[in-house]
């Protein structure tokens, strides 16, 4: 059991999706369950000689411009301007996330709005975009003008700043900068701030958005996929992988004190039953070879939830579909759990979505805690060979018709950030 | 008079009603005062928060205040100014502002702005 006094449980009880693979709940589990990618062919700048050729899209918006004047969204989610005003495209989504995740928790704006016990952590690297926008117009007129909104629709922060204000946020508000494991300590230290008692509910938000000022850098970093083909460029775990395929989106999840959403009849998709971080010390970018810092992170999670590797059913890996980052996986898990006899399944689903980096940790707890309450297992449909470094991996390609009992969420970022959680079916 | 140092057909005003464009160029190829005053009232309508007033149709008069009457705050203010700044190529400091608090001021004070600058090419 958790090692915070108090005793206090924390619950999934609502989950918001703007994804590649669906822009509600019943697309995604849909997609998850027919292991349907949503991947599409893109061009960045107008410019065919990009090697950059497929990405993890989002359907049904239109955020490509740097004037918000210009952007649109899906009709049901009523945006008004003074709260678009300060956004950057990755708001858009993340608000009409937010939306949903109240409404499936059975929350309305008023109810969180002004309530003390209720805060928002938030996970995004900023836009890109608009601070390139922003500084190209400071240089062009020597500094002499400038968007008001600058600064607030484009820094790192731009997510919390935007939402917390138009929803009204008073228990506490911030922002996690850890690159693709943002989101994961956004639900971790989520996860503390009830367990400590000091909120009762906290919507944590994961957004990035998808363009070349967002994606192309790391095309220079030689960590993106060349292929043009959806299902050969993200496939996690094969022995032909060649990079990771970008994606934009958000994702919420409504966490909740398990006693205070009982009091209020809220309905659960799974408890978060515990999480751990530990950090690589290796590399800027690369993972440790055999995932040091991973499998601590993994020991921590699991002590803090009070499982045995056994109890783990199913793993969503970081697994971004990149040479090294999923061999260090790879290595990590089969040390933990071939060495305690266990043998989960164990998935990335970044094979149907891509990976939205600073958002990767949300979006994927929000698939398990889907998984969990409606009974399926994620598959990897990509994996034709898988890499000689799985060999005693579970890696199935089909979607398991069973829900897992106990799931393990890892994320890793840059600078040998790693993130784990394990969420647990509800027992009372 | 003539504003041809502009540009034709601004991206800013892309969007913009039909008439805001048309007196848009009417001000820009004549200088007609009234047509700016169009643009201004556009632009106003169009940087007004809607959630404080409800709906957006409501008529505009000059003597209505930014603030007290349509619900501008001063991040609704500061758009706006820039909006023109980056519209007329003009720019307008903090303090020049203090003095503006109706809409029949700012259109004024935008039409001074524009003559200043129209008598001094470089700027």
């Amino acid at each position: 059991m958790s090692s915070f006094p108090g005793g206090r449980r924390v619950l999934i009880t609502g989950l918001g999706f703007i994804t590649p693979i669906g822009n509600d709940r019943a697309t995604v589990s849909a997609s998850l369950r027919a292991g349907k990618h949503g991947l599409a062919p893109v061009q960045f700048l107008g410019n065919p000689q990009i090697p950059v050729r497929v990405a993890g899209t989002v359907k049904d918006f239109s955020v490509d411009s740097t004037s918000c004047r210009e952007w649109a969204w899906p009709a049901q989610y009523e945006l008004p301007r003074e709260t678009l005003r300060g956004m950057a495209p990755h708001g858009v989504y993340a608000f009409c996330a937010v939306q949903q995740a109240l409404a499936d928790a059975g929350l309305k704006p008023v109810d969180v709005a002004n309530d003390d016990e209720t805060g928002m952590f938030c996970a995004s690297a900023g836009s890109a975009m608009l601070m390139h926008n922003n500084l190209a117009l400071m240089h062009a007129v020597r500094g002499e003008r400038g968007n008001p909104m600058g600064v607030v629709s484009s820094i790192a922060g731009t997510l919390n700043f935007n939402l917390a204000a138009h929803f009204h946020i008073t228990g506490a508000v911030c922002g996690f900068v850890s690159a693709c494991a943002s989101a994961s300590h956004a639900i971790g230290y989520a996860c503390d701030e009830i367990r400590l008692g000091r909120l009762k509910r906290v919507l944590v938000v994961g957004a990035e958005e998808l363009n070349a000022e967002t994606l192309l850098p790391f095309a220079a970093m030689r960590a993106l996929s060349q292929q043009s083909d959806p299902t050969l460029a993200s496939r996690p775990f094969d022995a032909g992988r060649d990079g990771f395929v970008g994606a934009g989106g958000s994702v919420v999840l409504v966490l909740e004190e398990a006693t205070f959403a009982a009091a209020r009849g809220a309905s659960v998709y799974s408890e978060v039953a515990g999480w751990g971080q530990a950090a690589d010390g290796y590399s800027v970018a690369m993972s440790h070879p055999t995932g040091a810092g991973l499998q601590r992170a993994i020991n921590r999670a699991l002590t803090d939830a009070g499982l045995d590797p056994k109890d783990i059913d199913y793993v969503n890996a970081h697994g971004t579909s990149t040479p090294v980052g999923d061999r260090a996986e790879a290595i990590a898990l089969k040390t933990l759990f071939n060495a305690a006899g266990a043998r989960p399944a164990v998935s990335s689903t970044k094979g149907l979505t891509g990976h939205p980096l600073s958002l990767a940790g949300a979006m994927e707890a929000g698939f398990c805690a889907l998984a969990m309450r409606e009974g399926f297992t994620p598959g990897n449909p990509h994996l034709v060979n898988p890499d000689e470094a799985c060999a005693d991996l579970f890696l199935p390609r089909e979607t398991l018709a069973t829900g897992p009992a106990a799931v393990l969420n890892n994320s890793s970022g840059f600078g040998g950030s790693n993130v784990c959680h394990v969420f647990k079916r509800w027992a009372p | 008079m003539s504003f041809a140092n502009l540009p034709a057909s601004p991206s800013q005003l892309a969007r913009y009603p039909v008439e805001a464009r048309d007196a848009y160029e009417r001000f820009r190829t004549t200088g007609d005062v009234e047509a700016l005053s169009l643009v201004i009232l556009a632009a106003v309508r169009d940087f007004m928060p809607k959630r404080n007033l409800g709906a957006s149709n409501v008529e505009l008069r000059g003597d209505m205040k930014l603030m007290e009457d349509l619900g501008y705050d001063s991040l609704a203010v500061a758009e706006t100014v820039f909006f023109f700044e980056d519209l007329f190529k003009v720019r307008i400091q903090n303090t020049e502002l203090l003095s503006v608090h109706t809409i029949g001021e700012l259109q004024k004070f935008v039409m001074q702005k524009l003559a200043e600058s129209n008598n001094t090419p470089s700027a």
